[in-house]
């Protein structure tokens, strides 16, 4: 039974023994001034992508007029400028954010999966298993992950978002488990996990709730970049034809349309990138500074 | 430090292998094969499709179909890149000396670039130079590469036309004289070198700031203060030396980056590289080339970070046994 503790009225609370190591690390990183600001720009570009329908001024795929209307300059009409097919940009920029960042959390959820379980089993059998999977690793770390997803997305002619999805996670776990796997060496001989072991606890429970728990912070750092990576990566496989497939608009799909002719239609490659290296910068940041804030602990 | 290149070797050896393998493995499990892939065409019969197999040995069994593409590609055998009607071995020979070139440039440009950044920032550690510099540090890692390749396509060829839009060198260069040639090459090699440049040395800049703070503390450090040394002297002498140790390891480590780099510069700036030839073979849907261009991407990589351990070790004289 968890100890008590009881207030005046006589309601009875469990005692909090602790913070949780991530919320320690959160609030220490809140307290930096560029972290803040940075949460605030990741928290309206977030809302821009989730209420696009309500923000933007225009349908991202309607083309109203398609002679005098396309490839029109920046204007209070259309802030952005218009297409090639006379679409407004501001509004496929906005629609851009959120199919961008939906896809930059989704990979990662399927990276971390993938890279912590990998990494915590490499890590806990050891042995002959270990070196066996490491080596398979380091071959899959030296292929650059985007000729690795060249190869796989144009072997596949015909794919889904969620296949490209699926695709960007499964190829973002192998620096992750690198990490979960050393930690998990490092701490599985530790005085508590032999305690847990002593007490009689099954090894997935030492797993899950001894080892694990002491690796939220290197893998909230590595899910932090991590998305940061995929919406790059994202957008270059877009920008090369082999990413988010037209009509919907993704912010590489955008620039992609507008690349060959850069010269007339340089709104079209400024104004979506602008927004992607703003939501990159401000991921790195809070990246950066969540691993400080772990390493001070 | 034999027994360690040894190990080196092999450990390399034993990647490729698995590398090829994984090659392979994606060839043999995407639906179809190149020839229901690139020949969509409905002129093409059935049983020209499956003469084209038969040819090219993808009716055998798996595994025997491995043994072959090993074995081919131990002879640099690459296959036959439909598009360009020439063998794929053929088609990245004549490219690569080009990426080559591109990444050499911008691999020396930006170690000098952000070591001399770096050097400048922990010299006034802390003060607005620093911070700014920071800054535009983090704003350059957090760039698409193709993104400021366009951009810098924009502003250094088209609204300021100082420098050719694309291309390795002039049409007319051929009938240059050498010196010429020359300068008409490098002028061609500007923009997508320093694109290259730009967005590798400020990952090297925040490395090597990061190195150089770690080593301030020693107490090699503090005999030189005390020995009356200037700031200055102790940076680039006693600091800076024993920082460059892990900047060995960091161009290892920007190998995959600067290649992947190549890709977007050269097809943006019509660079005649590898990197240009395999994105245009996605166009193309020349399976086989882009396959090739995996694979030797891939291998270069490899050889790159195995370069850069053995060099570790050589530079490393507590390695050096």
């Amino acid at each position: 039974m968890p100890w008590q503790t009881q207030d005046f009225a006589g309601n009875s609370a469990p005692m909090r023994l602790r913070e949780s190591p991530l919320g320690l690390a959160v609030r220490r990183v809140l307290r930096k001034r560029s972290s803040r600001v940075a949460f605030f720009v990741l928290g309206v570009i977030l809302l821009v992508g989730l209420l696009a329908p309500l923000i933007a001024p225009y349908d991202p795929a309607a083309q109203p007029d398609i002679v005098f209307g396309k490839s029109l300059p920046p204007s209070f009409a259309h802030p952005f400028g218009t297409d090639l097919y006379s679409r407004d940009v501001l509004s496929r920029v906005i629609y851009g954010a959120r199919l961008s960042l939906m896809i930059g959390v989704l990979a990662t959820i399927v990276s971390l999966t993938f890279g912590v379980a990998y990494g915590a089993v490499a890590g806990y059998a050891g042995g002959a298993l270990d070196t066996v999977m490491m080596r398979v690793l380091d071959a899959f770390l030296s292929i650059p992950r985007l000729l690795l997803l060249i190869g796989v997305l144009v072997a596949w002619p015909d794919f889904s978002i969620g296949a490209l999805v699926l695709f960007l996670g499964l190829t973002g776990w192998f620096g992750l488990s690198r990490i979960v796997r050393g930690q998990v060496l490092a701490l599985k001989h530790a005085e508590f996990v032999t305690a847990a072991q002593a007490l009689g606890a099954s090894r997935r429970r030492i797993l899950w709730r001894h080892l694990l728990p002491n690796l939220v912070s290197p893998i909230v750092v590595a899910a932090t970049l991590g998305v940061a990576h995929v919406i790059v990566l994202e957008a270059g496989l877009s920008y090369i034809g082999i990413g988010v497939p037209p009509p919907l608009a993704s912010w590489g799909n955008i620039i992609q349309e507008g690349a060959d002719q850069v010269a007339t239609l340089w709104w079209m490659s400024l104004f979506p990138g602008l927004f992607m290296v703003l939501t990159v910068m401000t991921l790195n940041i809070l990246a950066e500074a969540l691993s400080e804030a772990h390493a001070r602990r | 430090m034999f027994r360690y290149i040894a190990q080196r070797l092999a450990q390399a050896a034993v990647i490729v292998a698995i590398v090829a393998a994984i090659t392979f493995a994606l060839i043999h499990l995407a639906p179809g094969d190149p020839f229901s892939a690139t020949m969509e065409n409905p002129n093409v019969s059935e049983a020209v499709r499956q003469t084209l197999r038969a040819q090219y040995g993808f009716d055998r069994p798996l595994p025997e179909q491995f043994v072959k593409y090993v074995n081919a590609l131990a002879h640099g055998e690459l296959g036959w890149s439909f598009s360009h009607e020439r063998s794929v071995r053929e088609v990245l020979a004549t490219a690569l000396p080009n990426t080559l070139l591109l990444m050499v440039v911008a691999l020396v440009g930006s170690f000098a670039l952000g070591i001399v950044i770096a050097l400048v920032q922990v010299g006034r550690r802390g003060s607005a130079t620093d911070h700014a510099l920071s800054g535009v540090s983090l704003l350059f890692i957090s760039m698409p590469d193709f993104w400021l390749a366009l951009l810098t396509l924009l502003t250094f060829a088209y609204w300021l036309p100082l420098f050719p839009v694309g291309g390795a060198y002039d049409v007319m260069s051929e009938y240059w004289g050498f010196g010429h040639r020359v300068l008409d090459r490098l002028w061609h090699l500007a923009l997508p070198a320093l694109t290259l440049t730009a967005l590798a040395s400020a990952a090297v800049a925040r490395y090597q700031r990061a190195a150089l703070l770690d080593v301030l503390p020693a107490d090699y450090i503090r005999t030189a203060r005390l020995k009356g040394l200037t700031e200055r002297q102790i940076l680039r002498r006693h600091a800076l030396r024993n920082a460059l140790l892990p900047i060995i390891t960091m161009i290892g480590l920007s190998f995959p980056a600067l290649l992947t780099g190549t890709f977007f510069v050269e097809k943006i700036f019509s660079w005649p590289g590898m990197g240009y030839a395999v994105v245009t073979a996605i166009g193309t849907r020349d399976y086989q080339l882009v396959m090739g261009g995996v694979i030797i991407g891939s291998i270069m990589v490899t050889f790159g970070s195995l370069l850069a351990d053995l060099l570790y070790a050589l530079a490393d004289p507590r390695l050096r046994r």
